[in-house]
């Protein structure tokens, strides 16, 4: 991959600066001149890109090919990747709100933490997060009938409230602790908790294969769910070989052959999706 | 008819005229290696000839832990049927009987996409099984390759089943007969030839332990048979069966038959074991079964399938 560095000139700006021109998609083709006059938007004005950041390295003729690398903190810079479909993101550092919005392909890797609406509505491709997540990870846009539909989240740390609220496809991973309201009007896709679930989790759940899976504690469930069995179902060795081989979270695998509690609901909505609780001990 | 030597014993310069098959591999895994023996023995049963069986299939190998989607021990088997078609109905059939069934199992597909020539949705009728408590299971939409499977409930707990299942083009027929002095060594020497079939990955034997002692031959003289026993190689009526092919000597004859996803692994696997075969004392004579090359699609040369080894 043919990589351009970003290199910030500011930082800790108090009003955010808008950037889905930090993108593969967008960067793909251009020169470094071209790349420096990319508009961003300040509040209410059009900026350059050059204004903001130090462009350098090497521009890729194809998405699929453009490495981009943010150097430092970005937490005051928004749209990151946002519908990105090919081509590969890194921030070093923190990065800020709707980081890989309705991106459909390529991958984004953010070695900090991130603010709310990362992935959200995401149909494609696999963002990793080394620290925490904000709010509304992988989350549907107020007014939207249908949050992530395809693709991967993995969070290292802990996730804000609401996660995965109206997802419909995909899969995302928690590392540490989930806030409340995680998967929130899920309609299918899949949420790992490794962490400590927090209250009303995947209230208003529907089916549709809606899934979560809560290998630490779990604060309290809804009343809604309902209890039907232990057991130890082979479904899950594939989603657990899944977590350790291919996202890398080796200590998935000390849940293999574990007995899950298993629970259906949200039947306050006649939901028949599921959360599965490891059994501790 | 000319004939070769391997190891001394006569190979006669003849075809096994083979037929073009679809075969599906399913992987069977379950809680240990019994199990996953189990299910795939039960749903390979009654499955040697298409003569009067749904399919032929057989056990293709074992297999360890690292190589199954789901870490536990598994089973390969493969169904060869007629036409993509015919294909369809054994398969959900014996899965949903023998397999399902089956405690601790689970099915994967074992031909992966890119080299299948079709996707049979076997899974995806066999959900039905649940009852509308069947649970869709979606794995790596948009950053994997894209699987489904599903989860259908059974009073042991959960059965799981990939919704398609990979079937291509196969080759079905592939044999050789082998001639020896005896009963005993002439079964030695099919084992042996079955022992080195079994070592060619996506080759299967479907007959009983891989051999068919009675041949086949088209027709009879009975008009509601439309396939009997290969009178002219029973050494039973060497002397009173008008056109005995069984030669002096010879007192026992057994036949080899093989059905692979492809003609090359078929050819490897008829050559593997000829020499396995030809190593017995008390081996007189190899050959293969055709029909004067009219039925069958392809004609598998034993002197081609042997190489450069024939003495």
């Amino acid at each position: 991959m043919m990589e351009l560095r970003l290199k910030p000139k500011v930082s800790g700006l108090s009003i955010p600066l808008e950037a889905e021109v930090i993108s593969p998609d967008v960067i793909a083709g251009k020169t470094l001149r071209e790349v420096e006059e990319l508009r961003v938007y300040h509040g209410n004005r059009a900026e350059r890109l050059g204004e903001y950041f130090e462009v350098e390295g090497e521009v890729a003729a194809e998405p699929g090919e453009q490495l981009i690398v943010v150097e430092g903190d970005v937490s005051w810079v928004k749209y990151i990747g946002a519908g990105m479909t090919a081509g590969k993101v890194v921030v070093k550092g923190d990065a800020g709100m709707h980081l890989g919005s309705k991106m459909s392909g390529g991958e984004i890797i953010v070695e900090g933490s991130v603010g709310d609406w990362a992935g959200a509505e995401m149909t494609g491709g696999l963002i990793r997060i080394g620290g925490d997540a904000g709010d509304l990870l992988g989350a549907a846009y107020r007014g939207s009938p249908e949050g992530m539909r395809g693709g991967c989240i993995f969070v290292e740390g802990s996730a804000g409230y609401e996660t995965g609220t109206g997802m419909r496809r995909g899969l995302i991973v928690i590392g540490g602790d989930a806030a409340p309201f995680t998967g929130a009007h899920m309609n299918g896709g899949v949420i790992f908790i490794l962490g400590r679930a927090a209250k009303r989790l995947g209230a208003q759940m529907k089916g549709n294969g809606s899934l979560i899976i809560c290998l630490g504690e779990v604060e309290e469930l809804l009343p809604t769910f309902v209890y039907d069995t232990t057991y130890t179902p082979t479904f899950m060795r594939i989603y657990l070989k899944t977590l350790s081989e291919k996202l890398g979270i080796k200590r998935a695998e000390e849940y293999i052959g574990r007995p899950f509690r298993r629970y259906r609901g949200d039947r306050a909505v006649g939901g028949d999706g599921e959360i599965l609780v490891v059994e501790r001990g | 008819m000319e004939m070769m030597r391997v190891n001394g014993v006569e190979v006669e310069d003849t075809f096994a005229e083979a037929f073009r098959m679809w075969g599906c591999r399913v992987i069977i895994t379950a809680k240990n290696q019994k199990w996953a023996d189990t299910a795939a023995m039960e749903m390979t049963g009654f499955a040697t000839s298409v003569i009067m069986c749904d399919c032929e299939a057989g056990i293709e190998r074992r297999l360890s832990e690292d190589e199954t989607p789901d870490g536990r021990p598994g089973t390969a088997v493969i169904v060869f049927a007629h036409s993509k078609k015919t294909l369809i109905e054994p398969l959900v059939r014996r899965i949903g009987q023998c397999v399902l069934t089956c405690p601790t199992t689970a099915v994967y597909n074992g031909i992966p996409e890119e080299e299948a020539d079709a996707m049979l949705d076997i899974g995806k009728r066999l959900r039905f099984f649940g009852d509308g408590y069947q649970v869709k299971m979606r794995l790596g939409d948009g950053w994997l390759r894209r699987r489904r499977f599903w989860r259908i409930p059974v009073m042991e707990g959960e059965f799981l089943i990939e919704e398609i299942l990979g079937a291509k083009k196969g080759v079905g027929g592939g044999n050789f007969i082998i001639m020896g002095v005896d009963e005993d060594s002439t079964l030695e020497a099919a084992e042996r030839a079955v022992e080195a079939i079994h070592r060619v990955p996506g080759v299967i034997t479907p007959f009983p332990g891989g051999l068919c002692r009675s041949g086949s031959k088209v027709g009879s003289r009975y008009p509601f048979l439309r396939a009997s026993t290969n009178t002219p190689f029973c050494p039973a009526i060497k002397h009173t069966y008008p056109e005995s092919q069984v030669p002096e000597g010879v007192n026992s004859i057994i036949e080899v038959v093989l059905n692979g996803l492809d003609e090359a692994s078929v050819r490897r696997a008829m050559a593997e074991g000829i020499r396995a075969a030809v190593e017995v004392e008390g081996v007189k004579r190899i050959t293969a079964v055709n029909f004067g090359g009219k039925l069958g699609k392809y004609q598998i040369y034993l002197r081609d399938c042997l190489g450069g080894e024939v003495s």
